[in-house]
Formats: structure tokens, sequence, C-alpha cells
């Protein structure tokens, strides 16, 4: 743990100011003289082949610059996996097939109504059940399954395993499979077990900033203005999207409105505007809509899933059986179903655990990273069923959590990786304590009126950091220490905060200290994407490191300038001076004029061996102009790196009428140390909500005849609002150091949100009982159905309402 | 002016919907025409009366009264009119920018319609002789001397059948057209909430839906230019013997001489109960 | 053609500064003009290029159709059409005598969308059938199918009564509030003033497929005149809703009650998102005249309420909820027994 006076301290970010009062400029803020607009002509139908373009028409309006279609795309190795920014065999309705540059955008418009695309229209299918079933269509030509990202299969099952299944999930041949331990055995000895059919929905990711993106060329040099969560690893995709070297690729991207997974390196959209602006030398403009960003945003991955469980008369869990049907999209195999395997292993040690999976494609928007992606769908799904067992087994919801819960010594998931840290207990009992469980449990099942109240408790955890990345800083002659980040400003600050370890390690105030981020032209560093909670903890580690560089050199150029060992020099109060004499020594203005005239090492003439081309790059970049400090984390460590979060919710719903009130939500993590406390609750907060909205309102609704979607707007796709937050709202950390980083942080991105999503259906299921369709979102609807006896207009596994 | 009506479906496909309501107001116009021509024509040609021929005591076995129309059939027709121009007014007076709610009186108008049809199918089929209505070789033929005489040209046509060719032409249009709305309206009840059939808008593909509609429309504008007609020769003077006969049942023996040959239409005691 | 969405089409627009301006080019453009009052649901229509008038009218220059008077009826007040939800919503008249009013207002969307837009907008609103809204060739559209009520349809918002062809329902909260205050609504047009009933101003696809209200495309609703027969009644409103702000009704209850003793003297009860438009409870009114105020009372209000009632495949859920919604409008309260 660091011992500075920055870290674990609240702050202002530098970028505060600018977001309230709305200066900040995003992608599409921004204009260049000459600037073109362009509007895409989108797929109508959700599977076809486009047979024949005529654009003519449109060409010759006035106004009209330029149009580009798949074939204007660099070419590509890769036609299977991956989705591109156009296509010509358009795997959902909304994904993209030409792109009109115009003057402006009602002319780009205009002109895409003058366009005509002959389709043939191709076999869709919208539900993986349906193209699992004998003679089911496929959502691809050649099959429904993708392999190795490279090949697509098909993959049928059997008459007889949808027999055998009757109301339950048929399971026949898996994709993946694992076990660990025996299953069989497992739920032999087990006293209760419970054998469910789930389902979670696919869900959008609703970013309120759009993926827009502005682009133009000088010389061989693209300028791209984007939307993404990642900066310095923004640059290789917009380069390979574009064809071209990541050398000539300057990304401008200071602020992010939200990516959530989605824009983890940037947009598949990309390339348009930037080949746009090639074809007609102009600057190009591409403001993405609300309902393009339905379209060719991205989209958390469905599941269906069945499960079987196995739990001693204490609670403790002998065998999870789990079997998942993933909704994959079009294009390559997302990693949520397996991650999802994982995130079950490792919430409750299973004495035995197998897992069996399928990936099945689907014409409906790709899929992709979605916070917490798999954590958030399994939680939501098996939380309540743990809280179903609790029941049975007359066990508090606390305590059956307890005792399967991950510590430190856990290993977990096919190939029984270690952890870092699991202080999971620990926050389950502050959890109790900040909600006040015990009072909140004593309010279980009360009426009020028509009102029953109903409390949930849920664990859920997710990665929480990587290794290796470099960290690159600057003493220039202002005196002041200037941190280049190569990660994204994604609204979370963790692009300021881990910069603080290193202003703190070199005893560097706020106000001297200054972040450079979000422009790939001001020498970044290699970095993390800024996904996967990596960064807190990636660059934490690296600003150490390179933080450590610096505080070698100041050391360095004290003694060569006034003489003596590096040694007996210390760094502190922003000065490099003789141990015991604070006169004697150098200020850090002093120290970086004087790294100039040293040249080499010291002001980034020559570059530490180990650390990424890239970052040499920059620090070539910087050369003469400081101090520069450098280096590659180099810490190690072995394990993987996992947060958890323990969510607690209290409900009142109204029996006449399936209202849900959520009056009270308690999040506790257990990140490690705790860098930026202000942040880390709007974090676990932040994702709290997110998780309201898929246990209750979300939606993502397909048409399934026409396999065309009805929720592209907000108001139609309904994440939750401000009023559907409760006003007590609460946090909590362990506060635990990770013993293998040096300042004990590890990221907190993911796993608040499927803490909220399963917390409120926990709580719904306490106040109105197990739930007769196990799924989310939890609706008004079928809260009121199940309460009135009224049947249920959809089966528990169906997908798309 | 355009024959069909096209609408983009979902997937942004051209699809056929229906007829364009340009042909209601060209039908009425036609109808109309027609009536207009021939009101010109017949002014100034104005009808004779026709000759009641002696034929002495070949005539003594005609009774005064002859059944054109038996009770059954006349029903038929009475409820056919009532149900069809209902049918008529419930679908194009909403077209025309009359609203109320037309839709049950119009579906419901329709089964009697249709039930009234497959009473009269029946009917004619055992107990009518279905050759009163087919067209022959011959009656083309004095169809195309009656047309030209009425030009100015040739012999007057040869007295009829109990039917003559121009009712049998008009029956046959009235057989194709109503088949086509019956059919048709039948398959499109399914499209909208009725007492009888499940709502299934998918039964058909788009395609075949489209055809339906059209077929539909194109039969009931048809209809109405047939009807126009049909009640112009209803009214006219000359025609009314005829009329009256679809009230009360039958012509008068002098009618009967007048405008049938009795070798054709064979009348005796027996056949005209 | 291909199609495209969230892009405005281009169109003249026209700032009329006074209602016989407006009409003058309602008339000028007939069928080819849209007139355009807080723009929330005409700006979707126009973004998505479905609805394409030529000639737009923003009657928010209109000073005579803004504000809220008293009127020479007694207790009665006057809203101009474009007056916003938010201006009701808070107006001290109204919510010390039509309190109904002020908090089915104030129960719209979101405080922004109040701001914007006006109870006249709010009541003449198009449906939200997303089938309808989303461009295909319905019924409602002048096509010849209604997609939302066929096998395969997701109609969880859709219809219970009155649907007919089309099961589109009518979405506004502040209708059903104006037809149990007995709202009269004043309409414009080349024939001068019309006033009419607030529940004579909704139609269903029986009376015209194609429209909601009565308003012809001459005319222009200019106002609501509230007589004051109700004021300071004992009101209840109530919208279930999937979320707390930017949704629209699941299914939302508006009544007023004049209760003397424990006593139903007289009330109004209307129910909106079950059917094409405001449902005025009629038979649960003459039926309640004259009953105390008890649980049972309520109970049978509710059942009847339903008769007639025709769920389609994903909405039986607002059969119980209309049910219970009744019950809760004669006890007065939500949650409390």
């Amino acid at each position: 743990m660091a011992d500075g006076k920055l870290f674990g301290t609240d702050y202002i970010p530098a970028d505060l100011v600018a977001k309230v009062t709305g200066r900040a400029k995003y992608a599409e803020d921004f204009r260049a003289d000459g600037m073109l607009f362009t509007k895409l002509l989108l797929s109508p139908m959700p599977h076809a082949r486009v047979r024949s373009i005529d654009d003519r028409e449109a060409l010759a309006m006035e106004g009209v610059m330029g149009i580009i279609t798949a074939d204007d795309l660099p070419e590509t190795d890769n036609l299977v996996g991956s989705d591109r920014a156009l296509t010509m065999e358009p795997m959902y309705q909304g994904e993209p097939i030409l792109a009109v540059a115009a003057v402006d955008e009602e002319t780009a418009a205009a002109a895409i109504e003058k366009i005509k695309v002959d389709y043939e229209p191709l076999p869709f299918v919208i539900d993986p059940l349906d193209s699992l079933r004998p003679g089911g269509p496929n959502a691809r030509v050649g099959g429904n399954t993708i392999v190795d990202r490279k090949e697509v299969v098909e993959i049928k099952w059997t008459a007889q395993d949808f027999e055998e299944a009757g109301d339950s999930m048929p399971m026949g041949e898996a994709e993946v499979e694992w076990e660990v331990g025996d299953v069989a055995k497992g739920l032999e000895e087990a006293h209760l077990v419970l054998d469910e059919t789930l389902y979670h929905q696919s869900q959008t990711h609703h970013p309120l900033e759009t993926r827009s993106c502005m682009a133009y060329w000088q010389n061989d040099k693209l300028t791209i203005h984007v939307s993404t969560q990642s900066t310095q690893r923004t640059a290789g995709a917009v380069a390979r999207g574009v064809g071209i070297d990541p050398t000539q690729v300057v990304v401008i991207a200071e602020y992010c409105g939200g990516g959530f997974g989605s824009k983890i390196g940037g947009t598949v959209n990309m390339p348009i505007a930037a080949l746009l602006s090639k074809k007609t030398g102009r600057p190009v403009m591409h403001r993405v809509s609300r309902e393009e960003e339905n379209a060719y945003g991205r989209a958390r991955p469905g599941f269906q899933g069945r499960v079987k469980l196995g739990f001693r008369a204490d609670g403790r869990i002998t065998a999870i059986d789990l079997y998942l049907i993933q909704d994959n999209g079009g294009y390559g195999r997302s990693g949520d179903f397996t991650s999802a395997s994982r995130c079950a292993s490792l919430n409750y040690t299973p004495l035995n655990m197998r897992f069996r999976g399928i990936s099945i494609l689907t014409n409906t928007p790709t899929r992709a990273a979605q916070r917490a992606p798999g954590g958030v769908q399994i939680t939501a799904m098996l939380e309540p069923v743990i809280d179903m067992a609790a029941k049975k087994l007359g066990l508090d919801q606390i305590e059956i959590r307890k005792i399967n819960a991950p510590d430190n010594d856990t290993t977990y998931g096919s190939n029984e990786h270690h952890v870092t840290s699991a202080y999971v207990r620990e926050a389950l009992d502050k959890a109790a304590e900040v909600s006040n469980w015990a009072e909140l449990k004593a309010q279980s099942g009360q009426t009020n009126g028509s009102k029953v109240t109903g409390i949930g408790i849920a664990l859920s955890s997710y990665v929480a950091g990587s290794r290796g990345f470099d960290g690159l800083m600057v003493i220039r002659p202002d005196g002041k220490l200037y941190v280049h980040q190569g990660i994204g400003n994604l609204g979370t600050h963790s692009v300021f905060g881990t910069a603080r370890v290193a202003s703190d390690h070199l005893g560097v105030s706020w106000e001297n200290t200054e972040v450079v981020w979000g422009n790939t032209s001001r020498h970044l560093p290699h970095s993390a994407v800024q996904a996967g909670s990596q960064t807190t903890h990636a660059h934490t580690r690296a600003n150490l490191a390179a933080a450590i560089d610096m505080e070698k050199k100041l050391k360095e150029v004290a003694a060569r300038t006034l003489g003596g060992s590096a040694d007996s020099y210390v760094v502190a109060g922003e000065r490099v001076y003789r141990r015991g004499n604070r006169g004697s020594g150098l200020s850090f203005a002093q120290a970086a004029e004087k790294a100039i005239e040293l040249g080499g090492t010291f002001d980034g003439h020559e570059a530490p061996e180990d650390i990424n081309d890239w970052t040499k790059g920059a620090v070539a970049g910087l050369a003469g102009q400081g101090l520069v400090g450098v280096a590659k984390d180099n810490y190690g460590g072995e394990g993987d790196l996992w947060s958890f979060v323990v969510g607690v919710a209290k409900v009142e719903v109204d029996r006449e009428t399936g209202a849900v009130e959520i009056q009270h939500y308690t999040a506790v993590a257990d990140t490690g140390a705790v860098m930026n406390p202000r942040g880390l609750a709007a974090q676990i907060h932040g994702g709290g909500v997110q998780g309201f909205g898929l246990a209750r309102s979300q939606k993502w609704v397909y048409d399934p005849k026409w396999g065309v979607p009805f929720t592209q707007r907000l108001y139609t796709a309904k994440p939750p609002s401000i009023l559907d937050v409760p006003l007590d709202m609460r946090a909590g950390t362990v506060d635990l150091p990770d013993p293998q980083n040096p300042v004990g942080a590890k990221g907190i991105g993911e796993a608040p949100f499927g803490a909220g999503v399963a917390a409120v259906l926990c709580a719904i299921q306490d106040a109105i009982g197990e739930f007769d369709l196990k799924r989310s979102p939890m609706t008004t609807d079928l809260i009121l159905n199940q309460l009135e006896g009224v049947p249920q207009p959809i089966t528990v596994l169906a997908t798309d309402v | 002016m355009s024959i069909f009506q096209w609408a983009q479906n979902p997937w942004g496909q051209e699809i056929l919907i229906r007829i364009s309501w340009d042909l209601l107001y060209l039908a009425i116009a036609g109808g109309l025409a027609f009536v207009i021509g021939h009101l010109v024509y017949r002014a100034k040609n104005p009808p004779k009366t026709a000759e009641v021929p002696d034929i002495g005591d070949a005539g003594k076995d005609i009774p005064e009264k002859i059944v054109r129309h038996s009770l059954a059939a006349r029903l038929f027709h009475w409820v056919m009119a009532i149900t069809m121009i209902t049918l008529l007014v419930t679908a194009f007076f909403p077209i025309l920018g009359i609203q109320f709610n037309w839709v049950p009186i119009h579906w419901m108008a329709g089964i009697v319609l249709t039930a009234a049809i497959i009473f009269h199918i029946i009917h004619a089929s055992f107990w009518l002789n279905l050759r009163n209505i087919w067209i022959s070789r011959q009656d083309w033929a004095e169809w195309k001397q009656e047309m030209e005489h009425a030009l100015g040209k040739g012999e007057p046509p040869p007295k009829t059948d109990k039917y003559p060719v121009d009712h049998r032409i008009y029956h046959n249009a009235i057989l194709v057209t109503g088949f086509g709305v019956i059919v048709t309206g039948l398959l499109m009840m399914v499209r909208v909430e009725n007492l009888i059939f499940a709502r299934n808008s998918y039964l058909l593909a788009e395609s075949t839906w489209g055809w339906v509609y059209v077929i539909h429309g194109l039969s009931a504008v048809g209809l109405v230019g047939l009807i126009i007609t049909h009640i112009y020769f209803a009214i006219l003077p000359e025609k009314r013997w005829i009329t009256k006969s679809m009230i009360w049942g039958w012509i008068t023996k002098k009618d009967y001489l007048a405008n049938h040959d009795p070798e054709r239409w064979v009348v005796t005691d027996k056949a005209s109960k | 053609m291909a199609v495209i969405r969230d892009t405005m089409a281009e169109f003249d627009l026209f700032q009329p500064a006074s209602i016989d301006d407006a009409l003058a080019l309602k008339r000028r453009y007939g069928k080819t003009s849209w007139a355009l009052a807080g723009g929330l649901d005409s700006l979707d229509w126009f973004k998505d290029r479905i609805k394409r008038p030529e000639v737009v009218i923003d009657l928010s220059a209109v000073e005579s159709m803004r504000g809220i008077r008293e009127t020479d009826d007694a207790d009665g007040v006057e809203i101009g059409a474009m007056t916003t939800l938010t201006e009701v919503a808070e107006h001290a008249g109204i919510l010390s005598r039509f309190g109904l009013l002020a908090d089915a207002a104030s129960k719209v969307a979101t405080p922004q969308i109040r701001n914007q837009g006006t109870i006249g907008g709010n009541v003449t609103q198009d449906t939200r059938c997303w089938y309808y809204r989303g461009g295909w060739p319905c019924y409602r559209a002048g096509g010849n199918i209604c997609y939302a009520d066929t096998p395969t349809a997701i109609n969880r918002e859709h219809a219970l009564f009155e649907s007919n062809r089309c099961v589109a329902v009518n979405p506004s909260d502040t209708a059903p509030a104006l037809v149990a205050l007995d709202a009269k609504f004043v309409i414009m047009g080349g024939g001068g003033e019309k006033v009419v009933d607030a529940e004579d101003y909704f139609i269903t696809p029986a009376k015209d497929i194609t429209r909601m209200t009565i308003l012809e495309p001459g005319e222009l609703l200019t106002s609501i005149r509230i007589p004051g027969t109700w004021a300071g009644a004992r009101f209840y409103f109530e919208k279930v809703r999937d979320r707390q702000a930017w949704d629209f009704p699941l299914v939302n209850i508006a009544s007023a009650m004049k209760v003397s003793g424990n006593t139903i003297e007289d009330i109004r009860l209307v129910v909106n998102a079950v059917g094409p438009r405001p449902l005025r409870l009629t038979d649960v009114e003459r039926q309640l005249k004259g009953q105390s105020v008890t649980e049972e009372v309520g109970q049978a209000a509710g059942e009847l309420a339903l008769l007639g009632a025709r769920p389609l495949q994903h909405n039986a859920y607002k059969i119980p909820l209309m049910r219970n919604l009744v019950k809760r409008a004669i006890r007065g309260t939500g949650a409390r027994a």
C-alpha cells in the first residue's frame, strides 16, 4: 500500500469542470473546414445478400461527394469471425451496407433514399434454440456456430434432445465442456438438488454518447476523433480498419460518454469516416444516431441456461452442473458463456463442477463484452436459485453465501487457477453491517396495504486487473510532473487516479502533476485496453515502475551535477537533495534542465530495451524535453485478479399492480486498497443502477416473424431512470490490499453490475415467492401475472420479448 | 391514375397491397357513362313496343301468368341485392370519405351473401336448369346480331329462350366477380377480428395476400359497374315487366309472347307451376 | 427506395402568431401541412421520415393559445392548448381545484419533456404502437394488416378494448384526467368554433383507423375548458409503468368522485392505454352511484369494468391491472387497504 497523501483520497479530476459545464468536446463536437457528413444505408433485413446496388441517382445529386461500400474496405483475412464497417451480406437488421458523404446530413439522407439495393433475403433466426432444432434455420450460410473465429459449422440437436427436456431446457451436444471433480457423485451426495431452467436476455450497451467519428487526412497521416474507451490501443484498431500502419494514425478521444465494453478499442464504424475522407479529400463527420447505435453498437449475449445444483444440509454446494446456450449474434464467438462458468465456479467454489456450453449464431446485433461479460448473466441467473435453496434449507441468505465463498486459497475454473486475493466473507459481513441486514431481514415479507417488502443479497465477481504494461512520465523544465497515460478517459477517472501513484512516489503535489491523455500524438505509452477492469491494477503498477525509474534518474542527475553517489540523495518536496541537507540539491525544474544537458536515458534519447515498441516511439517523441521516467511493469505475480461486490436490495412490490420500488441499495466491494473513494462509490452505485435496469425494465425485443427490433430507442428499451434509483444508496469496501500490487489496488468496473441485477431479483423473489419464470428482466407484467395467477404469455426460455 | 397500391413491407420490399381506389372512380364513371350512352342511344332510337304475334291455337295451353322466378329464386335475388348493396356501401363509403364502423357490417353481410350463394348453387343445381345460364355458340351469334341490329345493321335477333343472352352474360359476370369477392372476402376475414375465424394475418404469404386484396378489389369495383347498369335496366320502362317478375314471380302471357320464342322457352301449365 | 431514419427531411416552416393565421395556413396547405405543438410526437415522426409534411405550422408563437385563465363558469378554467405540461402541473388553481389533472400532467415522461410538451399535444398525440411507429404498412398507416395482432406479435402494450383491425392504444396521461373532469375541447376550423366533450374528442379505428381524434386536417384544438362541476371532488390518478420516468403508461386511471358521507353521489371513471381512446367506464359509474365506498364495491366495480376485454397474446396482465386500478380508484388510495 502506498504511503502517499494522494492515493486513497478524494480529488477533483482534471476533466470535471469541462464535463459539467459542457465545454468537454466529444467526437461529434469537432468541426473542420470543408467537413462533409456521412449517413449510412442499413440493411432492412435480418439476413440477406446484396445482389446489386444502384447508386447513380444518388451520386448525381448536388452535394453528394462520395459513396463507399464493403468493396472500399481494406483486404482482410478474417471475413468470418469479425464484422466490418460495411458488408454485402448483412447478418442482422441494421448492419451497414454503404455510406454516403455529402455536404450536410439532409443531403446524405435524401441520397440514401435514392439508392436501390437489390437484396436476396436469406434464412434467419433470432432464437438459438430454433437454430438447434432439427432442420432449424441457420443464421449464416453454412451453419450456426463459429469455431476458432474462422469456420462456420452447423450443429443440430436431435428431436430426442428436445423431447426429453419437456419444459426444461434441452441439452444436446455441447461445444465447450469441462468438469472438475465428479458432478454425478456430488449431486448424489447432496441433501437438496435443484434443477432449474433459466434465462437472461441480451442487452444493448446504451452509452449516452453514440459512437460518432470525425476523420481527416494530412498527407498520409490520419487524424480521427472517436468515442473510445482506450486511447493508445485504439490506434491499432483504426489502422487495421483503414489498412494503414498504426504510426500513421492520430487518435483523439479526450472524453468518452460511456462504453461499458462496447468501445474497448474504438468502434467498428471508425473506418467509414476515414475512408470517405480519403475518397473525397475532405474531412468527414459521422454522427451516429440512437437507432444506429443500437444496430452496430454492441450487445451483451443472452443465455438460455439450465443448472443442477446440489447442496449439503448446511448449504455447502456439492455440485454445479451448468449448461449455457449463448445467443451469439452473427459474428465471432463471445467469451461470455465461458466467463460465466468461471464466475459460477469462483462465486460458489462448488466441490464438483461441470460446465457445458454452446454459442449459437443469431441474426441480431454483434455481441461484445458488456461490463462483466458473462458475470452479470450468470449472477442474475444463479443468485435467485441460491436464495431458493437457502429458503428450503432454512438458512440465512448471507450464511449460505459465506459457506460457499471463495478466499485467498481458492482455486476455480477448469484449470483450477488461484486468485491473488478474495475477501468475500469480509465483504458479506461488511454488507450486512452497512445495509443493517438484521433490520432489513425483519422487514422481509412485511405488508403495507397492497405492498409487500422483499430483501435480497447477491454476490458478484469479475476479473480486476492485468500486468506488464508501460509507464511514461516527464519532469519538464517548468518543474511539473507530466504523467503520460495511454489508457482512456472512460469516465471512471482511473486515467487520473493511477497517475496519483507516481505523484505520491515522487512527492509531487497534485497541482504540479499534469496528466497527459486522450491524444496519441502526445506520446502515450503502451497501455492496457480500458476494459476488463484492468487499468487500476495495471497502471498503478506501470506508473509506480516509471516513477521509481524517475526517482532513480533524479538522484543520478543530482549526483552527476552536485557530486556524491546517487544513493546519498533523496527525493521529496519536489526536490532532489542530499539526505539531511535540503539546501544541497536541485529543484525538479533544475533537474529537468540538467537531464536535457545530459541526454541519453535521462531525457529520452535512449529508452530501456524491455518496453514496448510503441512506448519507445513515445519516448523518442519526448526526447530532449525533460527528465524522462519510463519503465515496464515487471512486478510479475501469479494468479488471477478478481474483485467482488456484494449487493443488498430492499424492494416493495405492489401486489395489485406488479410495480416494484427499490427502496434501499447497498454495495460493498472487495477491490483491494481503495484508490479513489468517491470514484469507487460512484462505480459500485453506477454499476448497481445499470443492474436495476436489467432486473426490472430494460428490454430487447424482436418481432420473430420479421427479425426486426423494436427497442432501438431509449424510450422503448427502457434503461433505468434516476427515479428508479432509491434515495437510500450506500457504499462500502473491505479495503484490504491485494498482496500482488505494490499499492494494493484492484479494478472495480465490472463486478458492481451483477450485484445490482441479482440483489434486486432476489429481493423481488423474496417478496412474491419463487418465480414461475426464472428470467430477467422481471417486468411488471410478469410479476403481476404470477401474483394474479394469469398464465404467463411466454415460456421461461423465450428470447427477444 | 394507377391500378395497384403498393407499400414497403418491414424489409423495405415493395409489396402489392390492393387495387388503387382510382379504379373505384373508374368503375362508377364507367357505369354512369354506359347509362348515359344508353340513354342517348335510347332517345335517338326509342324502344318499340314488342309485337305480340298471333300464334293461334298454339297459345291456348299457355297460362295468363307465366312463372319466371320461383319464390326461392326471388328470395335469393333480393337477399343478394340487399347484402351486395350493403357490402358495397360499407366498403366504399369510407373510401369516399364517409366514416363509420363498417367492418362488422361488411363481414356479416358477406357471410349472409355467402350463405345465400351456397343456397343458390344448391337450388340451381338441383331444381333449376343450369343450361339457362350457359352461353352457347348460338347465343354468342345472336348477341352479335343483336348488337349489329342495335347499330342499325342487319335483321333483329330472334326471340329468346327464358333468359336472353345479355342476361346470361350479366349473370356470368356476376358469377365471376361474386366468386371473386366471396372467396377472397372469406380469406380476408382472418385479417380482422370476427366471431367466426381466429385472426391470423400471416395465414398466407405476403404476396398471396396482395393478390387476394387485388382480386377482392377488382371484383368489388367490377360489381359497382355491373350493379349500376343492372339497376338502370331494371328501372327502364320497357324492361319493367322483367323487374316486376323479380318481385311477383310471373310475367304476362303477352310479355311472354312478345319477347320469347315459345319454341325455345316451352311453357305449359305444368312447366309454369 | 432505401429507408433511412433519424434524420429529418425538408419541410417549409411557418410560425404564425395568431390562430387565424394558423388556420389560414392550414386551409392553404391542407393535408400536406402539419400543426406542430411541443414536437415530442411530431419530431419523432419527422426524424424517422415516416410522416413527411411539406409544410409545418409551428404554433409556439400563437400567444392566445398559451396560458391558463379563469372562466365565467364558477371555478372553471380554460387552458390554452399550447400551455406546457409543467405549467398545468404547477398551476395553483389547477392544483387546488383539479388536482387530478395536475397529477396526471406531472407523471408525463420527464421534466424536460413536460417543459416542452403541451396539454394540446399530449391529448392529440398519436399512438406508440411500435409496429406503426416503425413505419410498417399497417391499417393505421393506410395498409391492410395489423402486425401487432398476429400469432407472433409482441403486443404487451396493446389494447384490451375497442380494437377494430388496429389494436393500438391511446398513450396519453392527461386525456383520461380531462375526460374524468368532463372537460370541453375547443376546436377552431373553417366553420368557426366548435366545442366538444372531451370524451367525444377521441375516436376508435371503427370511426377512422388512421386518426386518434376527431380533429380534421383544417382544424386546430385551441383550448380546453374545465367546468367547475368537479372542482374539489375526490380525485384519483395512477399510472403504472415499467420505469418511473420517460415511460408511457402500461395502464393509467383517472377518477373524479363526489362523496357524501361514505356514499358515492356521482363519479366519472376513465382508464387509458387499454384501448384506442380513453375508456370511460359509464356502466361502472352507473353501478357505483349511491353505493358506499368499500373494498367490496371497488372489487365489483373492477370486475364490471372488464366486461368485453379481449386480451392479446402478451397483454393479459392488463386485465388484473385494470381491475385493481379501478378498485384503487374507488378506494381512493394506492397501496393502503
